[in-house]
């Protein structure tokens, strides 16, 4: 078991940059008022179909070839966890477009791992310099943004933001 | 999360941006699977960073990958030398990343306690 939930989103993370993925990126969001902690890992990667997508969910898969006994805990740790915490589950994925995984939890539950060293998840993610890595974290009126194609280029964050679809994702809450 | 400890993100990735560029003289390759991460493998990584960074060591370039089937003796890294020499580490901890940071990537010296394999480059062409 992973005993941060900066440590899982490392993890899903890294399914991600197996997938070949472009772009990933990562929200978070802590709401005290109604008890929630939602994390969302989204990327542009290859995707799965439906039968693999089920086969993820139902037991613990590899997509590593040759290999008979089947293994690959991360989504399904991270499943545990969520639903150990009041919460829910969920993946979305489409070939070649890229899944999305939403795990959400108690905030308060006694259970709930501590958010931990997300500082170092992301540094860990953005030592791949082909895939751009973004972070929107917000808890209650306080958000924090970061984008590892920002230090780069140059680029003003407002035009990245525009692009992806993360503002979606923080109206919702 | 503290916001503030978030904010100092930034900074740290621009220092991580410099690492991953290649064309160094080392290349440090951290096992970050499912059973490197729950080992440990992400505390090793930025030790090793932090390590990296106080003795202002540049020719190293620093980079992930997935699980590489050596599960018992995660955390692994693996240090690729540009010549093509290749020495895999196992059961490391921060301090250990410390010490090869140290040894290895400085003064060029195999840490003997913590090397499980060694391939140098006249067995490799075989």
């Amino acid at each position: 078991m992973l005993e941060e939930l900066s440590l899982h989103i490392l993890d899903i993370g890294m399914n991600s940059l197996a997938a070949g993925a472009k772009n990933l990126e990562i929200i978070v969001i802590e709401n005290t008022v109604r008890d929630w902690l939602i994390i969302r890992i989204r990327d542009d990667g290859r995707g799965m179909d439906e039968n693999t997508l089920n086969q993820v969910l139902g037991q613990n898969l590899t997509s590593k070839k040759g290999r008979k006994k089947p293994i690959g805990l991360g989504l399904a740790f991270l499943r545990q966890t969520s639903e150990m915490c009041g919460g829910t589950f969920h993946v979305r994925s489409t070939p070649g477009r890229g899944t999305s995984v939403t795990a959400s939890m108690r905030l308060s539950h006694i259970d709930r791992p501590p958010l931990g060293d997300l500082n170092s998840t992301i540094i860990a993610l953005c030592a791949n310099p082909d895939v751009g890595v973004q972070l929107h974290y917000r808890s209650n009126n306080e958000t924090f943004h970061f984008s590892s194609k920002e230090g780069k280029s140059n680029e003003p964050r407002r035009t990245q933001e525009t692009q992806g679809k993360g503002s979606t994702s923080s109206r919702a809450a | 999360m503290n916001l503030d400890e978030l904010k100092k993100l930034k900074e740290k990735a621009q220092r991580q941006v410099a690492l991953r560029e290649g064309n160094k003289k080392y290349r440090v390759v951290f096992s970050m699977g499912t059973s490197g991460i729950a080992a440990g493998a992400r505390e090793v990584m930025t030790s090793m960073l932090d390590e990296l960074d106080k003795r202002g060591i540049e020719n190293v370039e620093v980079a992930v990958t997935g699980e590489i089937g050596l599960v018992d003796a995660e955390p692994v890294i693996r240090i690729e030398e540009k010549s093509g020499e290749k020495v895999t580490y196992a059961k490391v901890n921060p301090e250990g990343a410390r010490k090869i940071v140290a040894e290895h990537l400085q003064k060029g010296k195999v840490v003997d306690g913590l090397a499980v394999g060694k391939i140098k480059e006249s067995e490799q062409k075989k």
